[in-house]
């Protein structure tokens, strides 16, 4: 039934429906909803950015914008802002990352097609986690195609593409560039499944540093190329910094904002460079225990970015659930998937919910948001941890009748 | 541990859900509730000396007899309604009523005017005109602002519309009262509402920029707090409070509470909650010795209140027009004049109100500090969160585990074959001889979530189509195809039936688990929003949930009974409750409650997976 969807069929016809749905007034309701942009990738922000930056005024020397100074080029030069126009950029965005999906899939397949390629552009187009900060014209859309790209390419073992993706990613989203260790090693093994084989990495380590030094340039380029935007080097601190200091509390399903709302401000840097230190200290671990198989080790990297980095959206999670669909192998050594998907469920209602309590209806506090997004970091944790022990579990191989695994 | 608890499961249950619905009745116990309390200090209820004399009283009486006259002359605007063919230059002689108002507010020295105003629902247009005026406050910059309502007819559920000329008096003369001093910190905002809810609705949405075409000229600032007053009679006994909003919302105890003190201190007027003035509940099929017993009459007569503000809460209809205010986060409340032969009027009436608004006066911030979350058991007892919402919950848990109870016996089957098969997984126990053997099946997840978005997809073109102007206008031709629509669309599903297979869980237990687990779900989370909806549906959902058969082996006149049943309780609201279900529409048409689409897209869905289940 569902088996003979075809990725070709599959993607223009949801991008279709999208940009339908888009036109239909939709967007305006969500556009401004905390838990689809962040200050770091509303839509309506990067407006007001572009709205000062046409005016001739530096839209780095207020407080407000933080995005990019290439989205700022790229829209008031190349790209029109109309909505209609905004509308069909994200929805073509939208399937040009489920299509990479589908391309990582088969990468790691090593087919050139299969039957199931319309199930996995489904898993990303029919996600709501990604549909509805799309439609909200959030940026982290674009960082996710960007994302999805960077591993494409890498998969394809297209070094310079891949690269070049990861750059512009981690210029738009510095966090980003955690995955840029598995990524390397992606390129220099190869994108098929070993969860079943592990084995000792042989590889000459000196190929890795061609691989830093371009990621460094393309890097450097871009960061020229928007200081020539700007003016100035002004945007650094209001965009880069932004993710180091966390000058904007903005509410978001993450976990930092109402931790550092309820901070002391003379533990503020400390526990400022504990929670984002903490995120570096997943990388080398995963990348040594799956460096058999470094896709799997940047899946996982990719949902522990989800769960912890500052100023998420939905849709960063909701990365992490569609790329499961490229890697069926854990599917039957997952421990409690039922138990997740009810987590899910639960977040996923709760946290709309708790939102209109706190700030539409009134009756409810900041407590109960918070609360909410705890729910939905369980339940971002129990697929990680879940999709972790079953990627491990696989290598021993099917239950025999006398003996059972044990987790200690 | 995990094992002895799997075992104990069904005990488990039981429990669960007996606890859980005896709590429910448990609710109205003296027990579980306490007194309230004032918890905001800025408040001072009732402490200060009140200026409101007979002088304004007379006042009132003045405006009530030009409100009487123009109520003879039949001068409402009401007529505009019903004669839409008359020329527009005449329209003016329509609105005679709400002229007469602007007018009286702006001799009164206030900036007035009026609004007019249609609803389309259906066939049907509303049309009306409201009054209102802005009292600038002299102290402060006018960036807040309370309000002071009352509608041209009096609140009332179904039953005979009475005209509430007596709060409009009352507003009007408090107009021109409090015009006259200098104590206020927020602007003052008087709204006399045409119709009963419609007006308010009207003013309410173009004072917050929405839906009603016309901006209205006068602004002021955001409201906090709002009064409607209630009073249709001569004379009254006893104030009532009406209180809860659309969707279930309630504003902030402290408010109502400060009101009851004002009320018995200041006013002299003892508060009871609605017009529930008896504290004495006949119950003529209870035996006498249990009936007369202070202890029962005392949960009977809490019963009743609990059970009225269930009957408004779970639709989330608004028991007044301060319930329109709740849309935007505006606590609010109605003050009811329960009619009786004496001793209170507007004397009474107009120092409540003075003392209640220096009270909101004093706040500094918007009211937070007391409870959101309560059910009143009557005017001076309520109960707190943590002592109703367990009841819900508990329902929800036991419907949980009994869902994932049968997720993990939908995971396994007894296998007598003794050929290992390949995914094959022993018990915990090591497998004796004649012990059973269970092996692993496949659970097909997709096409169970196939038929549950389906049932939800024909929720939503069922609420779409009744929300439609076609079914509003003609109800009684289109509820009978809707059922049967209703009724037959989910034998479809049986098509899906197939032979049973020792590999695969059959269908029907699998869509039972995930219906019950997303059954819970939705209880477990509404009871935050909307508890006595919960409520309702841990009523309507629970049992028959649970009791839905997935034995595909059932004969099938038993399995045609057991489905008809379902769908009864499904979509029987259809053809037994016509008119509770237009009220509904319309609430969902005018005011936006959304009881109809969550009874559309979420209720009834569930209902006919469980239907479906016992089909397959």
């Amino acid at each position: 039934m569902t088996s003979s969807l075809r990725a070709g069929v599959v993607i223009p016809t949801v991008a279709a429906l999208k940009v339908a749905i888009s036109l239909s007034g939709l967007p305006d309701l969500l556009r401004n909803d905390h838990q689809l942009s962040s200050p770091l990738t509303s839509f309506s922000q990067l407006q007001e950015g572009l709205y000062l930056f046409k005016h001739g005024i530096d839209p780095y020397s207020g407080g407000t914008f933080r995005h990019s100074p290439l989205l700022l080029a790229l829209f008031s030069s190349v790209l029109p802002t109309s909505t209609l126009f905004a509308a069909v950029f994200w929805a073509l965005s939208d399937a040009v990352a489920a299509w990479a999906l589908v391309e990582i899939w088969r990468a790691r397949q090593n087919v050139s097609s299969s039957t199931r390629d319309g199930l996995v552009a489904l898993g990303y187009l029919a996600n709501p986690y990604t549909i509805l900060p799309s439609l909200a014209l959030s940026t982290s859309t674009l960082e996710n195609t960007l994302l999805l790209l960077a591993v494409m390419f890498a998969a394809q073992k297209k070094a310079a593409p891949s690269l070049l993706s990861l750059a512009f990613l981690s210029h738009l989203a510095p966090p980003a560039i955690l995955i840029f260790p598995p990524l390397a090693l992606l390129l220099l093994t190869d994108p098929h499944s070993h969860l079943a084989s592990p084995q000792k990495l042989s590889l000459n380590k000196r190929r890795i540093f061609p691989l830093v030094l371009e990621f460094l340039i393309y890097a450097g380029a871009l960061t020229f190329a928007s200081t020539l935007v700007a003016g100035s080097w002004n945007w650094i601190p209001q965009t880069w910094g932004t993710w180091l200091t966390l000058p904007d509390l903005t509410p978001n399903p993450g976990l930092w904002w109402y931790f550092f709302t309820e901070m002391f401000d003379h533990f503020r840097p400390f526990f400022l460079m504990v929670f984002s230190m903490h995120l570096v200290i997943y990388v080398a671990p995963l990348c040594i225990k799956f460096q058999h198989d470094p896709l799997f080790a940047l899946f996982i990297l990719t949902g522990v970015l989800g769960i912890f980095k500052a100023y998420p959206t939905l849709s960063d999670p909701g990365l992490f659930l569609s790329m499961t669909a490229a890697f069926p192998e854990i599917f039957p050594y997952l421990r409690h998937p039922i138990v997740t998907s009810l987590l899910h469920l639960h977040a996923a209602l709760l946290l709309p919910l708790f939102h209109h309590l706190w700030l539409t209806q009134g009756t409810g506090n900041a407590n109960f948001f918070y609360a909410s997004t705890l729910v939905f970091a369980c339940a971002n944790g129990a697929a990680v941890m879940d999709s972790l022990w079953a990627g491990m579990r696989i290598a021993i191989g099917k239950n025999t009748e006398d003996y059972g695994i044990v987790q200690e | 541990m995990i094992q002895k608890f799997h075992q104990r499961l069904p005990v488990i249950k039981i429990i669960l859900f007996l606890v859980g619905y005896l709590w429910m009745v448990a609710i109205p116990l003296p027990e579980l509730g306490r007194t309230t309390y004032i918890d905001e200090n800025a408040l001072q209820p009732a402490q200060v000396s009140t200026y409101w004399n007979w002088g304004d009283v007379h006042t009132a009486d003045k405006y009530l007899e030009d409100l009487e006259k123009l109520r003879d002359r039949n001068a409402t605007s009401r007529e505009y309604v019903q004669s839409t063919t008359v020329p527009h230059t005449l329209a003016y002689t329509f609105d005679r009523r709400a002229d007469y108002i602007k007018n009286e507010f702006q001799r009164a020295g206030l900036s007035a005017a009026t609004q007019k105003y249609s609803f389309s629902v259906g066939n049907t247009d509303l049309t009306g005109a409201n009054a209102y005026a802005v009292s600038s406050s002299p102290r402060a910059s006018g960036n807040e602002a309370m309000v002071i309502a009352a509608s041209w007819i009096r609140r009332h559920d179904e039953g005979e519309e009475e005209l509430n000329l007596r709060g409009i008096s009352t507003v009007l003369a408090l107009a021109k009262f409090l015009k006259g001093y200098s104590l206020w910190a927020k602007d003052i905002v008087f709204v006399v509402g045409d119709g009963y809810l419609d007006g308010m609705q009207a003013w309410l949405s173009a004072y917050h920029g929405a839906t009603q075409s016309k901006e209205l000229p006068h602004s002021s600032g955001v409201i906090w707090n709002a009064l409607a007053i209630d009073y249709a009679c001569h004379s009254f006994s006893h104030l009532g409070v009406f209180h809860e909003g659309v969707n279930g919302r309630l504003p902030n105890q402290d408010l109502i509470n400060s009101f009851e003190r004002i009320s018995r201190y200041t006013g002299g007027v003892p508060v009871v909650l609605y017009d529930h003035v008896q504290d004495h509940v006949s119950l003529p099929w209870i035996p006498k010795f249990i009936r007369t017993n202070p202890t029962f009459q005392k949960y009977a007569t809490n019963a009743k209140n609990v059970l009225r503000h269930v009957g408004y809460q779970a639709p989330g209809t608004p028991s007044g027009i301060h319930g329109l205010f709740h849309q935007y986060r505006i606590d609010a409340f109605t003050m009811y004049a329960v009619c009786a032969h004496g001793p209170h009027g507007f004397h009474a009436l107009g120092k409540v109100i003075e003392s209640t608004l220096r009270t909101m006066n004093n706040l500094l911030e918007r009211l937070h500090a007391s409870f959101f979350f309560y059910i009143l058991t009557d005017a001076v007892h309520f109960n707190k969160i943590g002592s109703y919402l367990p009841s819900a919950i508990l329902i929800s848990i036991a419907l949980m585990f009994h869902g994932l109870d049968t997720w993990v016996a939908a995971g396994w089957t007894v296998e007598e074959d003794e050929s290992p098969s390949s995914d094959e997984k022993p018990d915990e126990k090591p497998s004796e001889a004649k012990t059973p053997k269970w092996t692993r099946r496949q659970r097909p997840v997709l096409p169970v979530l196939s038929i549950m978005a389906a049932t939800h997809l024909l929720g939503t073109v069922l609420f779409l189509l009744l929300s439609s102007n076609y079914t509003l206008a003609s109800y009684q031709t289109t509820s009978y195809i809707l059922f049967t629509a209703l009724a037959v669309i989910p034998l479809g599903a049986a098509l899906l039936r197939t032979e049973q297979q020792p590999h695969n869980a059959p269908l029907s237990t699998v869509l039972k688990a995930l219906n019950l687990c997303f059954a819970s779900t939705i209880i477990s989370i509404l009871s935050v929003l909307n508890f006595s909806l919960a409520l309702t549906l841990s009523i309507t959902l629970g049992v028959p949930l649970v009791a839905s058969s997935a034995s595909p082996t059932t004969k099938w006149p038993i399995k045609g009974i057991q489905y008809s049943l379902y769908i009864l309780l499904a979509a029987g609201w259809l053809l037994f409750l016509p008119e509770q279900t237009k009220s509904v529409l319309w609430n969902w048409e005018v005011l936006s409650v959304w009881f109809a689409p969550v009874v559309c897209v979420v209720y009834v869905p569930l209902v006919l997976q469980a239907a479906i289940v016992n089909l397959l």
